[in-house]
């Protein structure tokens, strides 16, 4: 990955994010303007005494019946409209991922052999991914399809399909399989897949496979990187808010299998040694019932979009090289166009989320800085107060690195970032739904918590989502972590030497 | 008491201000169409049935049956001579397509119409809060909704979804999507992209099964600005009022009557089965189920209730064909928008609704003119029916669409005014209905079949066909 590291996030706050923030608080501003007049009532009350209260209710037995019950009635009406105009609950089911079985594995030795054995590649490219590949942060049990086993591999789309079919139904199976639910009750199903759409797409795909029913609501949404897992769940959080009553299934995936690069460019190499197989379904629903088995509910997901800016637009991009071969081609702005979006998209989540006292603490210091000129450093609000968890998105060991230095996360806070790395590689949009599995596998996942989601994709897209959990998961769980949790966590040196 | 009558007070006027706000917010969930705009390319990328001729000539690989079959398709094809084609094609590059040409190609569309309908609705770019892209078969990274935001410069809030390969029925989809997000009451503006890439999609093998696309589908693509903003329904065109997807994956035969997959040699093409057809009806008829009810006025409901509850009593197991014959779909429906996927479908749905020439005029002439432009057609068959002038206020038009899967969606909008913008058929409106859609080559073509294997010398006739006065 590329090396410049983040600029500090001190060094500039927009305020045109924080103002979006606070936009969502002041919606509620009659609501916070009752509570100061509601406990001066109470005070006059209290200071009033008791004999005046009794007095008022004996004046209340001799009022009309008429006004007593129109005022009741006026009451459950305006309850009722209020209760019902509520955003509806989004909750997490549960959710599966992939478990790729141990024949898949490609340890670094195998990767180096079969590089060696492709016929496009020199040994100038050969060195240059095994060099990429051992600072990674990927371990020796990620795994890839089938056909990258081939030498050289079979990228035809049949094997693209069935890539697709054995990552996405065992998914799919094990999440019906936990969860009991019927595929006929499925009323949403929203698919995301990058670099792979065929026609008909996933979802039909899916529909076909399980038999779902005819009026269901599929969407098929493709291109939108590493981060479209988290799109995928703000489109269903909005589908969930239009149909009552419903359950909705995303699949994140990402197909490895036609994205080979067998070229020569180096930049449109990085993807072929980081990339692995890896899919999830998670099961949303919206249902009161399903309110005592769930296990999170969805609170907030903010979604910032820079691809108004050249450089963010252009950082990941698909392309052909000098002989006409197509790959992904990183930039080397990759960190610093990453760190700018997280900094706009923090911006907006912090008034959401933050306590009160960093709120306040944040306001001052901008109040100051920006009317008064106080030329004091901005003051950076502490997210550990906000969150217990963090799934920041396994993009590669220099993205983590950074972020955890600018956020001044501890160690514990990325392991499972770290981890999710080193075991499953870089899954792409589903490696959200690993690293959460990791911190419930390590039985750290408490009633009350709140986890915090961070997703990054091409375009340049920072999406992210926060969570809170609705009971303790209880350990051992049974998920891609079930048989090698107890090795976690490992040491990850800086290099590990191949060649 | 004073302390009561003040809690009494203000407790009303908040419950009062909180009733407010929830009528407020039901008024905010319409979708409203406030315009579209449709993709004519520029002239140098026509394609006259001559050159779709050439085109196919140059395919080496197509024995005599396979350029007869071809040949076929294309006179009977019900298109005209003046569709568009992507430049790669008509420059002879078809069978090498890179990722530039589908680039260029989109970008010709993304370039122009989206910024046609940024101009015709006064709203700027950063306004927008919501844009949808579905382009089927070409999926670039970062998607061509990113491109968007990126060649418009809009804002970083604004919600993106790119949706992919649901065929010819997703710009529907992409409504369904916007539909939802504004039920939610928070006043938005949405941008709906629909096209197909042709380019990167040329079948260069000789599996007839995978041929037809090459010869129907042409370019073409529409871009649409929805709002639910109560303020801007004057300025509107049309207001949905219901929406019904239906999705038959579940049969098999349904799933795979159009597949992308390679052929015996490894070419990938699309397989458009002979089950195709049939599927297509079962899901219309699904879709039917749930949008009638739906759109038909009550008394056409009862009168349908009614004999269906006669036809039970007197012959309790006899199909339901005579019920379904009797319904009028007219006292709904004021105009039709169907899918231009072919004369077979046009011709299919109108004897399934019973229409006249007059109904289904509008989508034989989208045909003609511009071929079958997958999801974008419905828009371009609204656009003929506005420059004819045919579209009053109050009246009710229903858009039906197919796609892969196998999908059938329809909504039913209201005209919110009288409209007569002739937009892309502007300058061709007049010559329309034509007074015949026969290709003019339909006996030129008869030649091929007086041909046999051993006297079908190509060489020979690619010379005749290039020197003859046509």
């Amino acid at each position: 990955m590329a090396n410049e590291p983040l600029p500090p996030f001190s060094s500039s706050v927009r305020l045109k994010y924080v103002k979006l923030g606070y936009q969502y608080l002041v919606n509620h501003i009659l609501t916070f303007i009752l509570i100061p007049i509601i406990v001066g009532i109470s005070i006059e009350l209290a200071r009033v005494g008791p004999d005046e209260i009794l007095s008022l209710v004996r004046f209340l037995n001799d009022l009309d019946l008429i006004y007593v019950m129109s005022t009741l009635f006026l009451v459950i009406i305006v309850g009722t409209v209020y209760f019902m105009s509520r955003p509806r609950p989004v909750y997490l089911v549960d959710y599966a991922c992939f478990r790729p079985k141990p024949n898949f594995r490609v340890p670094f030795s195998t990767f180096l052999e079969h590089a060696r054995l492709v016929p496009q590649f020199d040994e100038r490219t050969v060195r240059f991914q095994v060099k990429i590949l051992e600072r990674s942060g990927l371990g020796e049990e990620t795994c890839l399809p089938p056909a990258n086993h081939y030498i050289p591999p079979t990228c035809s789309m049949a094997a693209a399909r069935a890539e697709a079919e054995l990552v996405i139904f065992s998914a799919i199976d094990e999440l019906l399989n936990k969860t009991g639910m019927r595929p006929k009750n499925i009323d949403i199903l929203i698919v995301n897949c990058s670099l792979f759409s065929p026609t008909p797409s996933l979802s039909a795909m899916i529909v076909n496979k399980y038999k779902l029913r005819s009026n269901i609501l599929s969407f098929n949404l493709s291109g939108m990187g590493c981060s479209a897992g988290l799109i995928s769940i703000d489109l269903a959080r909005d589908l969930l808010q239009a149909h009552g009553n419903s359950n909705a299934l995303v699949v994140s995936t990402e197909i490895i299998t036609p994205n080979y690069y067998l070229g020569k460019e180096r930049a449109m190499l990085l993807p072929n040694c980081l990339f692995r197989m890896g899919a999830a379904a998670v099961l949303l629903s919206n249902c009161r019932r399903e309110r005592s088995r769930a296990k999170y509910r969805l609170t907030h997901v903010v979604r910032t979009h820079k691809g108004a800016d050249d450089a963010a637009y252009r950082c990941v991009f698909q392309e052909q090289d000098s002989e006409g071969i197509t790959g992904i081609n990183l930039s080397k702005d990759l960190m610093a166009i990453a760190g700018d979006a997280l900094k706009s998209n923090i911006t907006t989540m912090g008034p959401l989320v933050l306590p009160a006292s960093e709120q306040l603490l944040f306001l001052f210091s901008l109040i100051a800085r920006k009317v008064f000129k106080a030329k004091w450093k901005p003051y950076i609000p502490d997210f550990r107060l906000a969150f217990e968890h963090f799934c920041i998105h396994a993009g590669g060991r220099a993205v983590i690195d950074e972020l955890q230095k600018n956020l001044q996360l501890s160690d514990q806070h990325v392991e499972a970032s770290r981890m999710a790395l080193h075991r499953f590689g870089n899954t792409s949009s589903s490696s959200l739904w690993y690293e959460l599995n990791y911190i419930e596998s390590k039985g750290r996942m408490k009633k009350g918590d709140r986890v915090w989601m961070i997703g990054f994709g091409s375009g340049f897209k920072c999406n992210s989502a926060v969570w809170k959990c609705l009971k303790t998961i209880k350990t051992p769980v049974d998920g891609p972590w079930s048989t090698s949790i107890h090795r976690y966590p490992v040491d990850i040196p800086a290099v590990v030497k191949v060649l | 008491m004073d302390v009561l009558t003040t809690v009494t007070i203000i407790f009303l006027l908040y419950s009062l201000y909180l009733l407010y706000k929830s009528y407020k917010l039901k008024c905010s969930t319409n979708c409203y169409l406030v315009d579209y705009v449709c993709f004519k390319p520029s002239p140098d990328r026509q394609i006259t049935t001559r050159k779709c001729g050439e085109i196919i000539e140059r395919n080496k690989k197509l024995g005599l049956a396979e350029y007869k079959f071809l040949l076929k398709v294309i006179v009977n094809s019900g298109i005209g001579e003046r569709t568009y084609g992507p430049r790669n094609i008509i420059e002879g590059r078809e069978e090498s397509p890179t990722l530039d040409d589908a680039i260029e190609e989109m970008d010709e569309f993304l370039n122009v119409c989206i910024h046609d309908l940024f101009v015709k609705t006064k709203i700027s770019p950063r306004d927008v809060d919501v844009l949808v892209v579905n382009i089927s078969t070409f999926c670039p990274f970062p998607s061509l909704a990113s491109r968007i935001v990126h060649r418009y410069n809009m804002r970083d809030d604004v919600k993106t979804y790119n949706l992919s390969s649901m065929g010819c029925s997703a710009t529907l989809v992409a409504i369904d999507v916007v539909k939802n997000i504004f039920k939610s009451g928070k006043k938005s503006i949405a941008v709906v992209i629909t096209s197909e890439s042709i380019s990167p999609n040329w079948y260069s093998g000789n599996d007839k099964s995978m041929m037809l696309g090459n010869c129907l589908f042409r370019c073409g693509g529409s871009a649409m600005l929805l709002t639910n903003d109560p303020a801007m329904q004057a300025q509107a065109k049309m207001r949905l009022k219901c929406l019904v997807r239906t999705h038959i994956g579940a049969n098999d035969d349904a799933f795979n009557s159009a597949v992308q997959k390679e052929d015996d040699r490894g070419r990938v093409g699309v397989h458009l089965s002979k089950d195709l057809p049939k599927a297509a009806m079962r899901a219309f008829t699904e879709n039917l189920k749930r949008l009638l009810p739906k759109i038909l006025p009550y008394r056409e409901i009862a009168l349908i209730a009614f004999h269906i509850v006669k036809q039970k009593l007197v012959q309790p197991d006899a199909k339901l064909n005579k019920v379904v014959a009797q319904i009028n779909f007219k006292s709904g429906v004021d105009h039709f928008c169907l899918h231009t996927g072919g004369t077979a479908v046009i011709d299919a749905v109108r004897r399934a609704l019973r229409l006249s020439e007059y109904d289904v005029e509008p989508a034989r002439m989208t045909l003609h003119r511009w071929g079958n432009t997958s999801a974008s057609s419905i828009w371009y068959v609204l656009g003929y029916m506005e420059a004819k002038k045919r579209l009053k206020k109050k009246d009710r038009v229903l858009m039906i669409s197919f796609g892969s899967g196998f999908k059938c969606n329809s909504c039913l909008w209201e005209v919110s005014r009288d409209l007569g913008d002739g937009d892309v058929w502007e300058d061709c409106i007049k010559e329309y209905p034509p007074k015949t859609l026969v290709n003019p080559y339909l006996d030129k073509y008869g030649w091929v079949h007086e041909e046999t294997e051993e006297t079908f010398n190509r060489e020979e006739r690619t010379e005749a066909f290039k020197n003859s006065p046509w």
